[in-house]
């Protein structure tokens, strides 16, 4: 009898301890990326970012800078893909357990309104800083802004660039002087005929992503909210005129939808198109096909016809560096200022090892960005980017930005299938008012 | 949400037996011996720690997700709902909404059904005595269930791709003329999706029908054969009625399953074209985190499976159990 208590209690501690232990050890791996967060140490900040070639490797570089200065100074980076780290931040600000998060994280532009509307909490502003947001230009800084107050240091450029091949232009008898400071109606009837000579069409991109048409959007100024935040998907101008054009580039065959990243990527990579109309980011899957080296050309993007204050610049992606009020935000900001917002050095050394581009205007005026690219043939593309990037319009993408931009994707879909336009403009809109609601 | 519940059920159901075949003889009322209150002490003592994490991590987060259903607001500014079914009696005007309901129950009408029967019909011919390699086929089949979800999502999304295998197979024998941009129209997107349920989860559910198969008394099918039945009306008059509890498991587990899908929606077609492919729980994904989070309407969408999984786990239940 004794024994069957023994064995009982035995068995209750056992299921006990391993139903424990399996918490703690969940919990405790967490906790390994998160303890330093909470500012364990004073020198230490932790910071959240995606990229290893890219973002990841311009942190690693800005650490040594600041070290100069700092030498007992160190970054601890937790590589964390974007769409983690929206969903790390959401969970963490919905709970309320802001001591988990990092010092610094990185933050795609277009997600930085809802964030900041959304979970104040998480983010500690740069009104106390040092950092001369003048320096950047204003329509990127406008991304992290909200109600005059600066959340976010601006890290990579997203300005868009009409990138050519050559080589395929020349078997249709044109140049890339041809595509500079045009519209979109004259980027289609030299599509056409290319299509016609070469057999390739000028452009790709995903189908059902509404990539092309925000940034023909955005060009003019426009965008789907209003000042107040109220969607503008009827009645929107520069909208119909984007959906109009991207239409006919579709059905003339002069842009070619595919249906992944991947795919696009293909294309550019496997020659099967003539032209990139994308942030300058997308450089760097230019530059993977090592075989097309000396066969672009980068100019400026097409722009909308009869649509008031269209122009040839706009911008896609990109993103910014934000701080959270864990304590270290001194340190946290200072850090920033002296690296992505000032340190023309570490600008320098990103630039040709990763091609992470400055949004920080006085970076332009070094010599590293006038450099010729071999593979642009020669063209010193880096500096030729920064004067497009000062062009850029600014636009609003308020909290509701990923309702919006789905939304009209769902509606090009649509009118593609045969929806009358207007129609399916006034779907997306009731769509997205129903979810701000 | 079944899986977590089955096991408990086990346990609570083996628990109550094994206490009263221990105290064989006695008549009901009569209060246990002490040793066989002890005994069945001991069974409590080994039930609770799991009972109460399971009511911890699971009932209690269930929960304040309808107390959450009940709030209204974006990121963390929420309020009580006023009235408080709000976010109820929003899903009744949401668009997006019924358009993914209506997607995942074709998913499940379609799906299920077919899945069950090919499992049901690849059971058979793995129980089959003449059958060689056994090990080989069983392992075959059951292995996609050791694919990750993401990772088969990605491939099928590769296999499919407009300049994918499945284009360039087809048009080599002859079955196409064009390619086939599969992922880009509605039908075809739906219908890639299926086929990769199908290819995932048939194996899972033929393990189970497999194990029921073996536990059949092989007794019941000698007599069938000695009354003169041929192979089919054995199965269907003597293997099916023994078969039907798992049947009616595998039913519940996959329309459960189907009507949480995720991954496969969110990855293989990312819900393209024009939100036509998109799953429920890829809806619910977007509401809290890609678009601006509204967790009080998310909560009222993971009510609202919550329910329609109930009801037509209890329909299920009502037509397939006529044991008594």
């Amino acid at each position: 009898m004794k024994k069957t208590r023994t064995l009982g209690a035995l068995g209750a501690v056992l299921s006990l301890s391993l139903a424990l232990a399996a918490c703690s050890g969940g919990g405790g791996g967490d906790d390994d990326s998160t303890d330093a967060s909470g500012g364990t140490g004073d020198n230490t900040l932790t910071v959240w970012a995606w990229d290893p070639a890219f973002n990841i490797y311009a942190l690693e570089e800005a650490e040594k800078v600041f070290q100069a200065d700092n030498p007992d100074f160190k970054l601890e980076i937790v590589e964390t893909p974007w769409e983690d780290v929206q969903t790390k931040l959401t969970t963490l600000a919905q709970s309320g357990e802001t001591d988990q998060l990092p010092d610094i994280f990185l933050m795609q532009n277009n997600a930085f309104q809802k964030n900041v509307i959304n979970y104040p909490d998480i983010f500690a502003d740069f009104a106390d800083s040092d950092v001369d947001f003048s320096e950047f230009p204003e329509s990127v800084v406008a991304y992290s802004t909200y109600e005059d107050v600066n959340y976010g240091v601006p890290f990579d450029n997203g300005t868009a660039i009409g990138a050519y091949r050559t080589d395929i232009l020349e078997q249709a008898g044109y140049t890339v002087d041809d595509f500079t400071d045009i519209t979109w109606d004259e980027f289609l009837t030299i599509g056409k005929d290319v299509l016609a000579k070469t057999g390739k069409p000028m452009l790709t991109g995903q189908a059902g992503s509404a990539d092309t048409i925000m940034m023909m959007l955005q060009s003019a100024g426009a965008s789907l909210f209003d000042d107040e935040g109220k969607p503008t998907i009827t009645d929107n101008e520069a909208l119909l005129a984007a959906i109009d054009m991207y239409g006919q580039m579709v059905e003339a065959g002069v842009f070619v939808e595919v249906n992944s990243w991947d795919e696009y990527i293909n294309t550019i990579v496997n020659s099967n198109t003539a032209g990139v109309v994308n942030g300058v980011w997308i450089s760097g899957s230019i530059q993977s096909a090592a075989d097309q080296s000396g066969k672009w050309a980068v100019t400026n993007v097409p722009k909308l016809d009869g649509v008031d204050g269209a122009t040839n610049y706009t911008a896609n992606g990109g993103s910014s560096w934000a701080i959270t009020p864990n304590g270290n935000e001194a340190l946290a900001s200072d850090f920033l200022n002296a690296t992505f917002a000032g340190s023309t050095e570490f600008y320098d050394t990103i630039l040709p090892a990763s091609g992470a581009l400055a949004n920080w205007l006085p970076a332009g005026e070094s010599d590293v960005y006038s450099e010729p690219q071999e593979f642009f043939g020669g063209q010193p593309i880096y500096a030729d980017v920064l004067t497009f990037a000062a062009e850029v319009p600014s636009n609003n993408t308020g909290a509701y930005y990923y309702e919006g931009r789905d939304a009209v994707s769902v509606a090009i879909t649509n009118i593609f299938n045969g929806t009358d336009p207007q129609a399916a403009l006034e779907e997306a809109q009731a769509t997205v008012e129903f979810a701000m609601g | 949400m079944s899986a977590p519940t089955a096991p408990t059920e086990d346990r609570a159901s083996s628990a109550p037996p094994r206490g009263t075949k221990l105290s064989p003889g006695r008549s009901k009322r009569v209060p246990l011996s002490a040793i066989a209150r002890r005994r069945s002490l001991t069974g409590w003592t080994f039930l609770i720690p799991a009972a109460a994490l399971i009511v911890l991590v699971n009932f209690w987060p269930m929960i304040q997700a309808l107390f959450l259903s009940l709030q209204t607001g974006r990121g963390t500014r929420l309020t009580w709902a006023e009235p408080l079914w709000l976010n109820y009696q929003r899903l009744f005007e949401d668009e997006t909404f019924r358009l993914t309901l209506s997607t995942t129950f074709i998913y499940l009408i379609i799906q299920v059904p077919i899945m069950l029967a090919i499992a049901m019909v690849l059971a058979n011919l793995l129980n089959a005595p003449w059958l060689r390699f056994k090990g080989f086929w069983r392992t075959a089949i059951f292995l996609p269930c050791a694919v990750g979800l993401v990772s088969y999502a990605l491939v099928f999304r590769q296999i499919f791709a407009t300049d994918g295998l499945a284009n360039d197979l087809l048009i080599k024998f002859g079955l196409l003329d064009d390619n086939v941009n599969w992922l880009g129209q509605t039908g075809t997107a739906r219908m890639v999706i299926i086929l990769g349920l199908l290819w995932r989860w048939t194996g899972y559910n033929m393990i189970f029908f497999l194990a029921a198969l073996q536990n059949i008394d092989r007794s019941t099918l000698e007599a069938a054969r000695v009354d003169g039945a041929n192979g089919f009306k054995t199965f269907w008059y003597v293997t099916m009625p023994q078969l039907k509890p798992i049947i009616l498991l595998c039913a519940i587990l996959s329309t459960n399953g189907t009507l949480q899908m995720f991954d496969e929606s969110y990855n293989l077609t990312n819900g393209g074209p024009g939100n036509t492919t998109m799953t429920v729980s890829h809806y619910l994904y977007n509401v809290s985190f890609r678009n601006s989070p509204n967790f009080g309407y998310a909560a009222a969408i993971s009510y609202a499976i919550l329910i329609i999984v109930a009801i037509l786990a209890a329909i299920q239940l009502k037509v397939g159990d006529k044991r008594d």
